[in-house]
């Protein structure tokens, strides 16, 4: 026998009850890890780069900007990459099968983060032989139930073409995977030649400009020195980190990040207040108990370890459930739902796991800790 | 010439006092508690209930300190240990038998006697066999996997008593061991205990209420009103 299995007899004494507390330690983190596997993927913004910066009208996204820019923008010596798009949101079939379209110099858009994109050459090429070719990312494609050479037809909501309708076909080449699970592939990539010159208003327009930064340059000096560049033009410009663009276009529908914290805070508060109540109980129970292996010459550390592991014991057998199906959920529906399980979710996962239950099983192993023997034996 | 040389006793209570507080009321248990008793003696201490006989048997095993007085035992002065250093002596220089016998319902036979050897710095073999050698010694081989609720009373005291001495310890001290046990067990448990005084060299103190019990004793000693009022020597 170890200190290891006289905890874990202690723990399962009481089966039922010990698999409750674990039932509900395994619902708080499996609640932890979707919320955070959400943040993380492509739903969220903490994939999100911080040094991609976007460039976009500051009147608002639907306002376009001057193809013009783009010199101007290219000219300053920080600035390694850059590359312009302009965006078409439609439907496909039903109208809330709402797909977005980005129309862009493939060149161009590869030199930004074609990597983080996964363009390779072939995709590139393969957009190259016909102008209405488009590429699929790979969420969208599975979503829809797309394959390559098939052709689709997307109705803009806004974006009307010179014969009058919003109908635009397109045939897929290629299918972009990503670099990976955290990255957007909910979209398509068009030509811009072929959308700007089919499209009827707003022509040589874009709707942002994609820069990066040279390495070492920091990106929010960057971002000022290209705004106050058109500061006072027709159009002022609003420049930002993708990171920061994508937190603020979520937080138009919700503070994605408060109410994760919040759900995800009232689930643990809820849980540790449980767990504490029950294991102070569990405790008082076993007083007696605890004075007998005082008498034996179990130390007041002795004590502490023991039940604090008894606490640990809970919390991990609970949390590795509720991390395990948070990982099945990620695997069978997470490119649905932009779920993504990252090492950095489940390091944060284990140290809460750690950090819990060290937390709960403090309080009921201090009482314990400090109850004299003979307060002890006279508790039966 | 002859020389003379008398032992140091094993154990040794200089004027100890003892009382407890009941709101505003304090109740004195000893005024000025003696006692000596020699390595490898076998003690019972009778007395009626509100003597003294657990506060005295709290004393020795340290899990309860004196308002003064010196309390010795081997080499060790409990009066002047803290919590954590009595702690590790019980661990290592004691062992102790309950009337209810006090084992863990969810440990089996040999975990339950097991137990203070996880306080040791020993391998899971070593501690097996001395776990093994110990039941065959109570009469309890073959029944390491066997529960305490299924089992008898008196086959639960030998368990407890397994424990107490699975560590070796000198000196063993019983609470009424056999307070709650049928004549014949009793008698078994209490031929145990002179067993092991007589072949192992145990210092026992055995607290009890039982005349026939104290019979198996080398001594007894009569506490009354916190003190000693007789001390004979009954021969066993």
């Amino acid at each position: 026998m170890t200190f290891f299995k006289l905890a874990r007899r202690n723990a399962w004494r009481k089966p039922l009850r010990t698999m409750l507390l674990v039932f509900c330690v395994g619902v708080a983190f499996l609640i932890y890890g979707l919320t955070a596997s959400f943040r993380s993927g492509s739903q969220g913004s903490d994939g999100a780069s911080e040094n991609l910066l976007g460039v976009v009208n500051k009147a608002g996204r639907a306002q376009p900007l001057p193809l013009a820019y783009m010199n101007k923008i290219a000219a300053d010596k920080d600035v390694a990459a850059l590359a312009y798009m302009a965006r078409m949101r439609g439907f496909v079939g039903a109208e809330k099968n709402v797909v977005v379209t980005s129309a862009v110099d493939p060149r161009l858009i590869a030199g930004v983060n074609g990597k983080e994109l996964g363009l390779t050459r072939e995709l590139l090429a393969g957009l190259d032989q016909a102008r209405d070719r488009v590429l699929v990312g790979k969420a969208l494609a599975e979503a829809q139930g797309w394959s390559v050479g098939q052709r689709i037809g997307v109705t803009a909501f806004q974006m009307t073409k010179t014969d009058g309708g919003r109908d635009w076909s397109f045939e897929i080449s290629g299918v972009f995977n990503g670099a990976d699970a955290s990255t957007d592939t909910y979209f398509m990539i068009a030509r811009y030649d072929y959308v700007n010159a089919v499209r009827a208003r707003d022509k040589d327009t874009a709707d942002a400009f994609i820069v990066l930064p040279r390495e070492m340059v920091s990106p929010g000096l960057l971002a000022s020195r290209i705004d106050s560049l058109f500061a006072n033009s027709a159009a002022p410009t609003k420049t930002q980190s993708e990171k920061q663009f994508l937190e603020a276009f979520i937080r138009q529908f919700a503070d994605i990040g408060l109410i994760v914290n919040l759900v995800v805070g009232a689930a643990f508060a809820t849980i540790l207040m449980i767990v504490i109540n029950t294991m102070v109980f569990a405790i008082r129970e076993r007083t007696f108990e605890i004075g007998v292996l005082k008498t034996l010459g179990f130390s007041r550390s002795h004590i502490m370890v023991l039940i604090v592991s008894e606490t640990m014991l809970i919390f991990v057998t609970g949390g590795m459930i509720g991390l395990a199906l948070t990982k099945l959920a990620t695997v069978f529906a997470g490119p649905a739902f932009g779920l993504v399980f990252t090492p950095v979710v489940l390091v944060k996962a284990i140290i809460i796991i750690v950090v819990l239950g060290l937390v709960t099983g403090i309080l009921p192993a201090f009482n314990a800790m400090r109850m004299p023997i003979i307060n002890a034996f006279r508790s039966r | 010439m002859t020389i003379t040389t008398q032992e140091e006793p094993y154990i040794e209570l200089n004027g100890v006092r003892k009382g407890f507080k009941f709101g505003t009321e304090g109740i004195s248990i000893f005024s000025d508690l003696n006692l000596s008793i020699a390595r490898g003696d076998f003690v019972a201490v009778m007395g009626p209930s509100g003597s003294g006989k657990s506060t005295l048997l709290n004393i020795l095993s340290g899990i309860d300190s004196p308002d003064a007085g010196k309390v010795r035992i081997g080499k060790s002065h409990l009066d002047r240990m803290g919590e954590s250093a009595r702690s590790s002596w019980r661990a290592h220089n004691m062992g102790i038998v309950f009337q209810f016998y006090n084992l863990l319902p969810m440990l089996n036979t040999a975990q339950n006697v097991e137990l203070p050897l996880l306080l040791k710095p020993l391998t899971r073999k070593q501690r097996s066999a001395r776990v093994d050698t110990v039941l065959d010694l109570v009469g309890l081989n073959g029944r390491q996997k066997q529960y305490p609720n299924r089992m008898s009373g008196g086959q639960q005291q030998r368990v407890g008593i397994a424990r107490a001495i699975v560590t070796d310890p000198g000196l063993l001290l019983c609470d009424e061991p056999t307070g709650d046990l049928d004549r014949k067990s009793a008698n078994d448990i209490l031929e145990m205990l002179g067993f092991l005084n007589r072949e192992l060299n145990k210092t026992i103190v055995m607290v009890t209420h039982d005349p026939e019990a104290a019979r198996f004793a080398r001594r007894t000693l009569h506490l009354d009103k916190g003190t000693f009022i007789e001390q004979g020597m009954d021969s066993q």
